[in-house]
């Protein structure tokens, strides 16, 4: 249980969840390390977490949330720690739910996924959202033979080997949803999944929003595809 | 091809020429692009000088009129040129990610020392 576990934040002026997320953090998990990845905030959120005393990295400009929590996961592995865990910064995720990501790291997956599906009485979004996980859980099961009911769920904890591939130079940044995951299977890494509750995210600017739920729904299908069909190299450097 | 014609798109495929010599000269214009650009402002002048070639050319692909196949191939010219552009862009948006990623990460290194 002494592991040394990072809790990478990416934050993108949230200044107004910022607080409540670290403060519950620190109550549910006062061992582990949070560094918050400023991500060109205009708000304050940077400051914000360094007064509440986290680590901090800030961009110097808005990179997008695949490359912020690359970000993160990099600092990680620069100070070797042994999980990294990924957490919303708009306060969706609950702390209670970092634990069995953890133990089932410890277990050796590589890379533990919170899902909202296997989790009792959880918010599930609206029927669109639902619609756009169902068709790439059945994409990522043809793809990769994985049966995960998440696997957009942001939510995760990455062993030392799912720390690596987070922080290749070709991993996707954009989005690192199924893609990420296509990736992972592909580089023979494991890949588990556990429950874990997810409430209603306070902030409308959260990631996959309104009219862009098209562009995304497009954009990760196509991300899929080239995970899929990518060149070995990929997986290396 | 009547002469006054050849003497004004002449006169443009010149300019042309110069003005991307004289990038390259202030280096305003990287050599390993260059090349590119005189090969186009080349070609402007052959076809102006070998207007037969042109013909030739519009035989061979099946076209009716130069007129068309001069279009045809310079917009897909133009198409591959702004592909090659996306390319770039692609490689320079990841180059400009890991560099952001880096300062972000040595700036916190100098922080928290």
């Amino acid at each position: 249980m002494n592991d040394r576990v990072l809790v990478v934040i990416p934050v993108w002026n949230e200044a107004s969840n910022l607080h409540g997320v670290v403060m519950e953090l620190r109550g549910a998990r006062p061992d582990d390390d949070l560094l918050v990845v400023d991500d060109g905030s205009t708000d304050g959120s940077g400051e914000m977490a360094r007064r509440l005393g986290c680590r901090v990295v800030t961009l110097p400009f808005r990179l997008g949330y695949g490359a912020a929590v690359q970000a993160g996961v990099k600092y990680g592995l620069r100070r070797e720690y042994e999980v990294t865990v990924t957490f919303d910064g708009d306060g969706q995720h609950d702390p209670a739910d970092v634990a069995p990501l953890l133990e089932a790291v410890r277990e050796g997956v590589d890379v533990a996924l919170g899902s909202r599906f296997l989790a009792p009485e959880a918010y599930h979004g609206g029927l669109l959202r639902q619609g756009g996980r169902r068709l790439f859980s059945l994409l990522l099961r043809l793809l990769t033979g994985l049966r995960l009911t998440d696997p957009t769920s942001g939510l995760k904890a990455l062993g030392p080997r799912g720390q690596a591939l987070f922080a290749l130079a070709r991993f996707p940044d954009r989005f690192p949803d199924a893609d990420a995951l296509v990736l992972a299977r592909r580089a023979r890494l494991v890949v588990a999944e556990r429950p874990a509750r997810m409430r209603r995210s306070q902030n409308r600017h959260s990631m996959h929003g309104g009219g862009r739920a098209v562009a995304y729904t497009f954009n990760m299908f196509l991300s899929l595809l080239v995970a899929a069909a990518g060149r070995e190299s990929d997986l290396r450097g | 091809m009547p002469i006054r014609q050849k003497i004004f798109f002449l006169t443009i495929a010149v300019v042309l020429l110069l003005v991307i010599l004289e990038l390259v000269r202030r280096r305003r214009l990287r050599v390993e692009y260059s090349w590119l650009w005189l090969a186009s402002a080349l070609t402007i002048v052959l076809l102006i000088l070998r207007y037969d070639l042109l013909i030739w050319i519009t035989g061979l692909v099946g076209a009716v009129i130069p007129t068309s196949t001069l279009f045809f191939f310079s917009i897909l010219y133009l198409a591959l040129l702004s592909l090659n552009y996306s390319v770039r862009l692609s490689d320079l948006t990841r180059q400009v990610k890991e560099l952001a990623q880096e300062v972000a990460l040595l700036r916190s290194d100098k922080d928290e020392r």
